[in-house]
């Protein structure tokens, strides 16, 4: 017995097999986590090298290059680079997408223990990180305060940090901005040289002075009392009556050589947010935990931290990167509901029977909840690429259904009862409908292999239309002609409503009916020059249309945020950049009011701040947050924002270069589009000026404001060359007196001072009046053995001199990169051709080599992936009809729809202005499967008339004739279902529009022509055929 | 008695023995596929790609006076629905 005849002969089973399906499916879409894209492993692996003392230079002789010759031969390795600067060597592996990193990591372990003797001795083990998309935090919070500044610090760290850290899922949690408390100790040079006294031996009293001991046990009497000195200091003031010394006879106090501050430490990166001072905090997740969980438990409990905190601290949500993706998923179900009521619409509209829109439509639900049963069991998430599968699928998915039920409809019509129809009737199409969800598989079943960063987007999509294709012809086999045999009724009378809706809609198709008759006995008739219109139009949309596309990677999301990172000169004091900043923010604020938070960092952050120190900062860096309001209640887009911040921004000249990152990431899937040209040679002079004239070059353009070279000025620095020979004479060597300087300068640490359980540093230094010039250090006193002080103008001079930058390096060759980021109105391929003319048109030394890098060489790479399964597809696509027809003819004559796909798709993006990403080519790659579907009803049905005994031309008419209405609905469905992701507006349709977009007018052009040059094809081959056959024969017999 | 030969689409079968069982007919020899087309109208079932229905067939040797009404209810039967494709066909037998 068959599949549909045991369904119908078993209803009950049937309905509840698929009753469980559904059930399952729900419980699925409970519990699947939600994600904006899938997981993407990391796929870098760096490495870092410490060499405490070496240049840059030297570091890249040294450390970097044996190093790199070594880890080079890493398998799948994509590019190694590496940046040598003082001290340290960091090396970045970068693997192709989908590897097994932890396989990666081991490997470069092995290697870098072979390499490891080689290397100088001072140089510190390689140290190995995983860097991935999991390091992005999550949330950043801001905190403003008014009172509580200064004491800012340990209350965020207590209450806030402390608990939201237990958070489970939660990893990091850095407070940014609030400056740690100090004890400063700030001394007179003077006064102690009046004194004879030093920094070091005010610093050891102290030390010596903050104690705590325990003096043992003391029996006393019939008791035991433990002994104590308890002499740590109670206040800070305490420290100004310490004895530090005698001079001539007196005591001297530590208030007679420096004043003591309990204040804030001196070098801290300083927060604003909107404008009052505040901090910042920086919360990361645990590796393979999921954002929107955490970042939800995050907001239960901020309510409760909020209440333990000071009045007039409060917190606020600068980026939570939850809210995108739950807002971006909002607006995907949205679109998903939509589709669905325009699928329904299609389907009762052209039926007219509400029960068999009942039975089409319940196999929508069906199969979406049967591919997140999929979903929950591989782990998977709902996520972008997921949610428009299913939203892209619904179109397709009552294709099968369509089928069956009209066949089955005829039959009743015919007189046969419901039961028996539904059997015989899917009896009849069960294999034409098997073989289309074959060559939708054709299509979709690659897309799981492709490997790549577009591999690893596109497996899901892949396995979730296959899916669904399938669940829904199990379904169109099973539960449809259940459904049927127990629903459909022999001509059920028409209700009043559906009477005044159908009539009219009725005439219209009979009326297309017949015109479309008219329209192919016409054009079989003129076989000649409707073969040549088509060719026509087909080289007319590629030679006018081509050149006018434009493509991209992905096309950038309007999330609302805004990362900004502004450098002025090297080396610029803190005061004037926090000015600047304020400025830049006040100004910032006024001008957009779309902005709901804006949140700047200056200055260098301490190193215990785990965010802060993988990120540049300085005391000349400045780097913005900022968050805008939600895409639809705004009429500025983010790029335009960002552009005319940008503008902004150059206006200054102070500005050395300033980076506006769109979206708050750069590149890759969401961000904002660059084009990379990666300058290689060896010497810095060279590549420097082709770097500079680059940027000035391509600055003058229109639009464009942000190039970005990636490596830095030579930097400023005081150095002091003692003399070796002048330290000898005085009984001193280069560490004891560099060890004198820094703690004038920097600071001794002398002690904790010890408050409710916390630690705070105590340090010595020159006060800070005392440390402002190069007369101020050459004037330092540093003491020799025999207690004499000689000043360091006598030990050495003090030099300004310039320190080369980090020396960049990729794939073992040294560069520089020039960074130009592409404005909202030029696509990424207009700025490449851009940089391309220029670069042609600049004089390059022959030693110097550049090519294209960043987002184009991401694009070109899974373009050629794309294309290479587009092949692919075509040829499983042929195999799939060739077998249906077991014939060569016929699926050449099909496949002829395929080109004007792309004729349409190039309309589509071309009249719309929308640059070519990943994602149109991704619905190109669909339209392949999709668009034969047509051909193969119209041939099927035509060759099924000739085998009836009909001619050739009479039976491409009478098939046109009969097939028009079923062509035209599912491809209805199909185009209407994109309509929505097409024209959404809502937050992250960015991301589908272009691929709704190409489906959408690919599938609507192709229809159109192809309903009319396929039959035209076929008649000429048919008519070829059938000559050849009557020569053969004529041949044979002839006598 | 009287031989009954009917040659009918496929899905008329659960009705045909409806008929019989109340026409009180009860003996038969059935083939559940066969192919065949008429000489006048209807269209072939020959269960190919351009034909897909297919017949079923019925032999039932049956009492003289239970044969008129038997033909009856199937000429009924067929007139509902002529498209579907309905033929039944009698002799006379001898009975040993």
């Amino acid at each position: 017995m068959s599949l549909y005849e045991s369904a119908v002969k078993k209803p009950i089973t049937t309905a509840l097999i698929f009753v469980a399906v559904a059930i399952f499916g729900i419980f699925s879409l409970i519990n699947i986590p939600i994600d904006l894209i899938p997981e993407i492993e990391t796929n870098s692996i760096m490495v870092m090298t410490s060499y405490a003392g070496a240049s840059a230079s030297d570091i890249e002789n040294n450390v970097t290059k044996p190093l790199e010759n070594v880890l080079n031969s890493c398998e799948d390795l994509k590019h190694i680079t590496s940046q040598s600067k003082e001290n340290i060597s960091i090396i970045t592996l970068e693997f192709e997408f989908g590897i097994d990193i932890d396989v990666a990591t081991n490997d470069v372990r092995d290697k870098l223990d072979m390499v490891e003797s080689a290397l100088p001795d001072d140089v510190g083990n390689p140290i190995i990180f995983k860097f991935g998309a999991d390091d992005i935090p999550i949330i950043m919070l801001s905190v403003t305060a008014e009172e509580s500044t200064p004491g800012l610090y340990k209350i965020l760290d207590d209450k806030v940090a402390n608990p939201l850290a237990r958070v489970k899922g939660v990893g990091a949690v850095s407070v940014a901005g609030a400056a740690k408390r100090e004890l400063k100790v700030y001394c007179d040079p003077h006064k102690l040289e009046a004194y004879n006294l030093s920094i070091e031996q005010i610093s050891q009293i102290i030390g010596m002075e903050n104690r705590n001991i325990p003096g043992g046990n003391i029996d006393v009497g019939s008791n035991t009392y433990a002994l104590r000195v308890q002499k740590e200091f109670a206040d800070a003031s305490e420290m100004l009556n310490l004895v530090v010394g005698y001079h001539n006879g007196s005591t001297v106090y530590l208030k007679d050589v420096a004043r003591v501050e309990d204040g804030l430490e001196e070098r801290a990166q300083e927060t604003f947010s909107n404008l009052k001072k505040g901090g910042m905090i920086i919360i990361q997740k645990q590796a393979g935990s999921n954002s929107v969980e955490i970042s939800e438990k995050v907001k239960e409990k901020l309510p409760e931290i909020q209440e333990s905190l000071p009045s007039d601290v409060k917190l606020g949500v600068i980026v939570d990167t939850s809210d995108n993706i739950i807002r971006t998923m909002n607006s995907l179900k949205e679109t998903i509901a939509i589709t669905f009521i325009l699928v329904v619409f299609v389907v009762y509209a052209f039926l007219g029977r509400w029960r068999a829109t009942f039975i089409i439509a319940l196999t929508i639900p069906i199969s979406l909840l049967a591919s997140l049963m999929y979903l929950f069991a591989t782990g998977s998430s709902l996520n972008i690429i997921s949610m428009s599968s299913l939203s892209i699928a619904i179109g397709m998915v009552v294709d099968d259904a369509i089928v069956v039920l009209e066949n089955i409809t005829t039959h009743i019509e015919r007189g046969s009862r419901p039961k028996q129809a539904a059997i015989h009737a899917t009896n009849e199409v069960a294999i034409s409908v098997v073989a289309s969800t074959l060559t939708m598989l054709a299509v979709f079943m690659p897309m799981t292999m492709i490997s790549g960063l577009s591999g690893v987007l596109f497996r899901q999509l892949g396995w979730i239309v296959s899916i669904i294709m399938i669940v829904s012809t199990v379904a169109a086999l099973s539960l449809i002609p259940m459904l049927c045999s127990q629903l459909l009724r022999l001509n059920p009378t028409m209700g009043k409503f559906q009477k005044l809706f159908f009539v009219p809609i009725n005439k219209g198709l009979d009326a297309l009916d017949r015109g479309y008759g008219k329209l192919l006995g016409w054009a079989v008739h003129h076989r000649r020059s409707v073969i040549m219109l088509g060719l026509a139009v087909f080289f007319g949309a590629i030679f006018i249309l081509g050149p006018m596309l434009k493509t991209e990677f992905f096309p950038a999301q309007d999330n609302g945020r805004i990362s900004i990172s502004v450098k002025l000169p090297i080396g610029t004091r803190q005061d004037i950049t926090r000015d600047l900043a304020l400025e830049l923010a006040e100004k910032f604020m006024k001008k957009y009011p779309e902005i709901t938070r804006c949140n700047v960092t200056e200055g260098a952050a301490d190193t215990d701040n785990t965010f802060a120190s993988m990120s540049t900062n300085g005391t000349h860096i400045m780097s913005f947050n900022i968050a805008l309001t939600d895409m639809e209640e705004r009429e500025r887009g983010l790029l335009e924002i960002c552009d005319m911040m940008r503008a902004d921004l150059a206006e200054y000249p102070i500005i050395r270069t300033f980076q506006v990152t769109a979206g708050g990431q750069s590149g890759g899937m969401g961000g904002q589009s660059t084009v990379d040209v990666e300058i290689y040679g060896y010497d810095f002079a060279a590549t420097d000026k082709v770097a500079n004239d680059l940027t000035r070059i391509m600055k003058s353009y229109e639009g464009i404001n942000e190039v970005v070279v990636s490596r830095d000025e030579y930097t400023p620095e005081y150095q002091v060359d003692f003399d070796r020979e002048k330290l000898a004479i005085n009984g001193l060597n280069t560490s004891t007196a560099a060890q004198f300087l820094r703690n004038r300068i920097n600071g001794a640490l002398a002690s904790y001072y010890r408050e409710d359980g916390e630690e705070y540093d105590i340090t010595v230094r020159y006060a800070p009046e005392f440390r402002q010039s190069v007369e101020d250090i050459e004037n330092i006193l540093v003491y020799n053995n025999m207690g004499k002080g000689i000043r360091i103008r006598d030990l050495g001079e003090v030099k300004e001199i310039l320190t080369p930058p980090t020396i960049e390096r990729k794939d073992r060759e040294r560069l520089v990169t020039v960074k130009v980021v592409c404005p909202k109105d030029k696509a990424l391929s207009d700025v490449v051709a851009l940089v391309n003319k220029e670069m042609k048109a600049m004089e390059i030394p022959s030693d110097i080599a550049w090519q294209l890098g960043g987002t184009y060489e991401d694009q070109q790479e899974s373009f050629g992936d794309l294309i290479t399964l587009m092949l692919l597809v075509v040829i499983l696509v042929f195999i799939v009809m060739a077998a249906q027809f077991e014939s060569l003819t016929y699926p050449f004559v099909i496949m002829f729809s395929i080109p004007f796909a792309v004729v349409g798709v190039l309309m589509g993006l071309v009249f719309t202005g929308t640059p070519m990403g990943i994602m149109a080519m991704v619905g190109l790659l669909m339209l392949l499967g999709i668009v034969v579907k047509n051909g193969i009803v119209l041939i099927d049905y035509t060759i099924l008339c000739r085998e009836r005994g009909m001619g050739i031309l009479l039976s491409v008419v009478t098939a046109g004739k009969s097939r028009l209405r079923p062509v035209l609905m599912t491809t209805l469905t199909t185009v209407l279902g994109m309509v929505p992701m097409a024209i959404g507006t809502g937050t992250g349709s960015e991301m589908w529009r272009s691929m709704g977009l190409t489906v959408a007018w690919g599938l609507a052009v192709s229809t159109l022509i192809t309903l009319v040059i396929v039959p035209t094809l076929y008649a000429v081959f048919a008519g070829n055929g059938v000559k050849n056959n009557r020569k053969k024969l004529a041949k044979r017999f002839a006598v | 008695m009287k031989a009954v030969f009917i040659s009918y689409n496929q899905a008329y079968h659960e009705e045909i023995m409806e008929i019989m069982h109340n026409c009180g007919l009860k003996g038969y020899t059935y083939w559940d596929v066969t192919k065949g087309r008429g000489s006048f109208t209807g269209e072939p079932h020959l269960g190919d790609h351009a034909w897909p229905t297919l017949n079923g067939s019925l032999l039932i040797m049956a009492q003289d006076n239970l044969v008129p009404e038997f033909k009856k209810r199937l000429k009924a039967l067929d007139s509902v629905s002529e498209a579907m494709g309905l033929r039944y066909f009698t002799w006379t037998i001898d009975e040993d």
